[in-house]
């Protein structure tokens, strides 16, 4: 957990985002770190959904990590859950300030490769962004409730002016 | 059914001008088989070229055109032919002067043999 303005990150990623979420034509995107905390999304219309997403996200990397070390794997690649209409992609990749998950939920106007594909490029473009470049300092809960509902209330309210 | 596979891109790698030829699963966008040449990003292929091919299937089918079989794509370098095998679609990467009639005959026949 981060003991900084979310802000400034948000601000970073929103165009790296948005060109993934048109090349790959996924119809949600959320991008979280280790703790769950939200730092993009797109295609959500209610917070709660985002909260929970977020929260499954981060549990469901956490989990699937320490199957892969239960495994003598070092790391996992990517979730990937094929539903009758809509599939999902949960992938982690590293920037050299910390460790983000990518949320991803498509249709058949999208693929598995194709996410993989721009999800490399997204990979490669938020970690040269100089605010993902450090370690950040930890906070506790309090702070990380804060955190959230700063980042919620900005992603809505900017959804909301745009729309 | 991995025998098949292996033997339809090789026979598609055997002709001249071939860089390399894939197997994708269409649905997914993902390689199932391949054997190319260095320097051909084997996912961004199979990702584009599967997209590729289910949006004009698509269109095909919009246009009351009925199922699509091969598609070919030109470029200033190269060319790439796909043919379409039920849930899978074989990709060809061939040079700018590679014999292209030939190339989609071994496609058609490759796609053929699976499907």
């Amino acid at each position: 957990m981060r003991q900084v303005d979310l802000q400034p990150l948000v601000e970073a990623l929103r165009e790296p985002m948005r060109r993934f979420v048109r090349e790959a034509r996924v119809r949600i995107a959320l991008l979280v770190n280790g703790s769950g905390q939200i730092l993009a999304q797109h295609g959500f219309t209610r917070s709660y959904e985002v909260v929970s997403v977020a929260a499954l996200a981060a549990a469901a990397h956490a989990a699937a990590r320490a199957l892969a070390q239960l495994t003598g794997q070092a790391r996992w690649t990517h979730l990937h859950h094929a539903g009758q209409e809509l599939q999902l992609v949960l992938a982690p990749f590293h920037t050299p300030g910390e460790e983000l998950i990518l949320v991803a939920i498509f249709d058949e106007d999208s693929s598995l490769g194709l996410v993989q594909l721009y999800l490399e490029r997204l990979a490669g473009e938020v970690g040269q962004l100089p605010q993902f470049q450090r370690v950040l300092a930890f906070t506790d809960a309090a702070g990380f409730e804060r955190e959230l509902e700063a980042g919620l209330r900005s992603f809505f309210a900017s959804e909301l002016g745009s729309g | 059914m991995s025998d098949v596979l292996s033997v339809a891109l090789s026979r598609l790698s055997r002709v001249d001008g071939v860089r390399g030829a894939l197997i994708v699963d269409a649905q997914a966008g993902v390689p199932v088989v391949s054997e190319l040449a260095d320097g051909v990003a084997e996912p961004a292929v199979a990702a584009l070229a599967a997209s590729l091919f289910r949006r004009t299937a698509k269109a095909a089918g919009a246009a009351a055109f009925g199922g699509l079989e091969t598609l070919q794509l030109e470029a200033e370098a190269g060319h790439v032919v796909m043919a379409g095998a039920g849930e899978l679609v074989v990709v060809v990467v061939a040079e700018a002067d590679a014999q292209l009639g030939l190339i989609r005959l071994e496609a058609q026949r490759a796609a053929g043999s699976l499907a």
